[in-house]
């Protein structure tokens, strides 16, 4: 991996830490696998050489950020092209303030697909994860700090800094403009076939929460589903109540989903969560115009600003 | 195995059969004790106690459709009484209900207090607010078995003197019974209110009630419980002598659906009364 | 001992699914548990299934009774349990050691009281469990570290050895012993003379010895904070442990007056577990949510029931979305420094 970029990493939490701006610094650290790249908590100088990247660092830090959301701590946080559009969304969704947190950009180069994993002992080559082939926001959207000579950027396109050239090679974004092919496949599929499909998801699903706990654009500071006492919904993994679930939350997030497939990645029944987001920004594009979440702080919304010119079940 | 239940089950039979089955029970009576306080008697659809209970017991009540929640319950003559404050969707369906409605009750569940060892001795009652339910099933069951027993004092907080439970053995019964002593705070007077005003541990501070042979009896919220241990242990109290009931959130009764452990204690199994040493040795999560 | 060739493996099933319901592991590597064996669905014996057997004796929701307001009155029938057994087939000794955790709660085998559950002991007094020794370890399994046998478990009915071409099959009860002599007189099984195979040593190894004592004075260790700090208190990690065991009851109403009373698997995870209707909460945070699931495993379970609530299995361990890792906080509590 790239040592110098982490050095780099290393210094600046070295330098926010000892000039006190924040009090603690979000990243990530090396896990207990040599695929596992999980998230790190740095609240003093001598933790900063545990701060680690590689293709690993998967996790998107940007939800953390939602610990801090009654208190006035400062704290730093490392953000992908991805991650950095979740904080525009909490920051939008007043959620976070922005005077309270350092953004660090890190350029991207994709992220590997853990999943594929064939030896859990020896390192060895994996594909990237599909959200990165589809990536159109390698870079950071929005940063008070930069590393690894990335630029901030609220365009689609390549990847920026230092091993940009890899990244290109490694087929980030490859895939951009096909990104709505998986769930175009799923919908084409027989009424039938699809009814069928969603109900065996449906009944799978655990109600564990891990995609909704993940997610920054899941920042309700209470969830319906988490409550039996206003009986909207049944606690229980009934599959009628697990529909309801699945998808009331990708309504929830229409217009915020930032696309970071977090939902997808950490969900134990292999739900295709992010085509059920997928299906809800596509509509968004067709109704509204082409909308990407969390790219630009003043952005208007598509589903929150009234707009005449909408004809909603055109 | 019985697969349905016999109209006639005894809750020990249904108890025998599935621990999580409710039995049928009526409101024989409501009681409006305060504002969010009533008090409720629940018997047998034929008028019966539905089950022992023993000072300090939990049961279960359901309301069907609503759900369940436990409560300190104390034994009547042919009924359960249990004390119930609003502050939630169930409790809320239970305050709606009326005499009669027919509703479910489960249990008993818990130690309750364990009376040989108050036998003879002189008895220190603290309680807060709706804490005092529990508290008051001990004191019945003492003044049953007044002989038994030592000096008694009861040291009562409430909100304000319009939230006081159990008014007329408070005010009326309790400060006529033989060597019993009563004393009442308010956080908040009103004009008419004559009594202490002020926190419970600040008027356990200023009695200074008597150590020797003393046990004491402490139940409330948990930050009174918490401070009026401190004030107790103030006064040389050993925390052998003290003695609480907790109250945790609780689904099953029996120790199964876990989320009412302190530590491994389940509170529904091994509580809810427990003593300050037997606590001091937990975890402090409660 | 007794062997069942690998390719009669369909007609053994076969004959089992004749005799009983017959749960068997398959799925692919997406997703995978024990589902109803029916003709021409492919069992899936290479390592063990995402989710465990532990569903199939205590299920993600079942209903306690119905019942059915008329004014003031309520009728209420208990859901009625069919007594009928059930084969679970394929069960590891990791869910196998869960089951025997789930015994110890449900069944109540502790001086300290309780009660048993009528639905779990009709379940597990009918299920058949038809285990599966395993020799070598998946990535993140460390059940000899928690003391499982991977082998073997003595609370099989009928335990299977992998012999390569062959099963090895040893009935350890009376129900174990009826399966074997259904494939025995449909001449299935073959005597030979073979030693029960000895697993691999397991790569991943954490040394669990005495952190039981040690975490008795660690409740307030800085440990909790740091691993709550990253915890997202989703209930990945407890709904798909086998051991994990925690309930909530709830109403499911049809309308306004039918519904049943129903059980449903809760995860201490979760905001409301403990949260009171007053609103107060004895475990409010993250830092006391992991604490207590932590604890619970090894500290609480077997201060009340003499073993680890952790089987070792590894599914938390592979699905935990932050890599909260449960062989890294053993060990981290080993290493800990601690007062006194």
């Amino acid at each position: 991996m790239n040592q110098p970029l982490i050095i780099e990493m290393r210094t600046i939490a070295q330098k926010l830490l000892a000039a006190r701006t924040v009090g603690t610094i979000i990243g990530w650290e090396k896990g207990s696998r040599w695929y596992l790249t999980p998230p790190a908590f740095i609240h003093n100088e001598d933790q900063v050489d545990r701060l680690y990247f590689d293709r690993f660092a998967v996790n998107n830090l940007a939800k953390y950020l939602l610990d801090y959301r009654d208190s006035d701590e400062k704290v730093a946080v490392f953000v992908k092209g991805c991650d950095s559009r979740g904080i525009i969304r909490l920051i939008q969704d007043n959620q976070v303030k922005k005077e309270n947190i350092i953004v660090i950009g890190l350029p991207c180069a994709g992220m590997y697909d853990r999943a594929k994993v064939e030896d859990p002992e020896n390192p060895h080559d994996l594909p990237l994860l599909n959200k990165c082939l589809e990536c159109r926001y390698p870079n950071p959207v929005y940063a008070d700090r930069l590393v690894g000579e990335v630029s901030v950027s609220s365009e689609s396109g390549r990847p920026t800094g230092t091993y940009s050239g890899f990244a290109t090679a490694q087929s980030v974004g490859s895939r951009a403009d096909r990104r709505f092919e998986a769930v175009d496949t799923l919908n084409n599929l027989p009424s039938g076939q699809k009814a069928l499909l969603w109900q065996t998801y449906a009944e799978r699903c655990l109600r564990c929460y891990a995609c909704r706990n993940i997610c920054p654009a899941c920042n309700c500071a209470g969830c319906i589903f988490d409550s039996d006492r206003k009986q909207w919904t049944t606690k229980a993994a009934l599959q009628s109540a697990n529909s309801f679930f699945l998808v009331t939350r990708a309504m929830h997030v229409a217009e915020r989903c930032v696309e970071c497939g977090e939902c997808e990645r950490v969900c134990p029944a292999g739900i295709p969560v992010m085509s059920l987001n997928r299906l809800v920004s596509k509509e968004i594009n067709r109704l509204c115009g082409a909308y990407d979440a969390g790219i630009e702080l003043k952005s208007s919304f598509p589903l929150s600003h009234f707009n005449l010119a909408v004809k909603v079940g055109s | 195995m019985a697969n349905s239940l016999d109209p006639a089950a005894t809750a020990d039979d249904v108890k025998r059969i599935n621990a999580l089955l409710p039995v049928k029970a009526k409101i024989l009576r409501i009681t409006q004790e305060t504002p969010d306080v009533k008090l409720f008697s629940i018997s047998t659809l034929d008028e019966q106690l539905p089950f022992p209970v023993s000072p300090g017991q939990l049961v279960m009540l359901s309301v069907f459709g609503m759900g369940e929640a436990i409560f300190a319950a104390s034994a009547g003559e042919n009924c359960l009484e249990v004390a119930v404050k609003r502050v939630g969707i169930l409790t809320e369906a239970l305050h709606e209900a009326k005499a009669g409605q027919t509703m479910g009750i489960r249990g008993p569940y818990g130690n309750g207090f364990s009376l040989d060892i108050f036998q003879g001795r002189n008895l220190l009652f603290i309680a807060g607010g709706i804490g005092l339910a529990p508290v008051r099933s001990l004191i019945k069951h003492v003044l049953n078995h007044r002989k038994d027993f030592g000096h008694l004092q009861l040291i009562g907080g409430f909100r304000s003197p319009k939230d006081l439970v159990f008014k007329r053995e408070l005010t009326e019964i309790w400060p006529v019974s033989e060597d019993f002593d009563v004393a009442i705070t308010v956080d908040k007077a009103e004009e008419d209110w004559r009594g202490h005003v002020g926190y419970v541990p600040d008027l356990v501070k200023k009695l200074k009630p008597q150590l020797d042979e003393t046990a004491c009896i402490l139940c409330g919220p948990p930050v009174m419980l918490k401070n009026t241990f401190n004030v107790l242990e103030e006064l040389a109290f050993s925390p052998e002598n003290i003695y609480t009931t907790l109250e945790m959130r609780m689904k099953c009764g029996i120790g199964q659906c876990g989320r009412c452990n302190i530590g491994s204690c389940y509170v529904c199994l091994d509580g809810p009364v427990f003593s300050l040493a037997q606590l001091r040795a937990l975890p402090d999560e409660y | 001992m007794k062997t069942l060739n690998k390719i009669s493996l369909n007609s053994a099933l076969e004959i089992f699914a004749s005799y009983a319901p017959l749960y068997v592991p398959a799925g692919n590597e997406t997703f995978s548990g024990f589902v109803r064996y029916s003709t021409g669905l492919e069992v899936r014996l290479d390592k063990n299934t995402k989710l465990g057997p532990k569903s199939l004796l205590f299920p993600r929701v079942e209903n306690l009774y119905s019942y059915s307001n008329h004014g003031k009155d309520t009728e209420i029938s208990p859901v009625p349990k069919e007594i009928e057994p059930t084969i679970i087939f394929g069960v590891r000794s990791c869910d196998l050691q869960a089951i025997v955790c789930l015994d110890d709660v449900f069944l109540s085998q502790t001086s300290r009281g309780g009660i048993n559950d009528y639905n779990y002991r009709i379940r597990r007094g009918n299920a058949i469990i038809v285990a599966l020794g395993c020799l070598e370890a998946d990535g993140d399994c460390f059940c000899q570290s928690m003391g499982v046998d991977p082998s073997e478990h003595e609370q099989a009915d009928l335990q299977l050895f992998d012999l390569g071409e062959s099963f090895g099959v040893e009935s350890h009860t009376a129900k174990g012993l009826n399966l074997s002599r259904l494939l025995e007189n449909s001449g299935l099984l073959a005597e030979k003379k073979v030693a029960k195979p000895r697993p691999a040593s397991f790569a991943l190894t954490v040394d669990a010895q005495g952190i039981t004592h040690k975490l008795q004075k660690m409740f307030d260790h800085s440990l909790w904070d740091e691993l709550g700090a990253k915890c997202l208190n989703c209930g990945v990690c407890t709904y798909v442990c086998p051991a994990c065991h925690c309930f909530d009851i709830s109403v499911c109403a049809k309308d306004g007056c039918n519904g049943s009373t129903i059980r449903h698997w809760d995860s201490c995870m979760f905001s409301q577990y403990t949260e009171m209707a007053g609103g107060h909460n004895p475990r409010p945070g993250k830092k006391e949510k992991v604490r207590q699931r932590f604890l619970h495993k090894l500290r609480y379970f077997p201060e009340r029931y003499g073993k680890f609530l952790c089987t070792g299995c590894g599914r938390c361990v592979a699905l935990c979305p932050v890599n909260l890792d449960i062989t890294e906080v053993i060990r981290r509590v080993k290493e800990a420094e601690i007062d006194g």
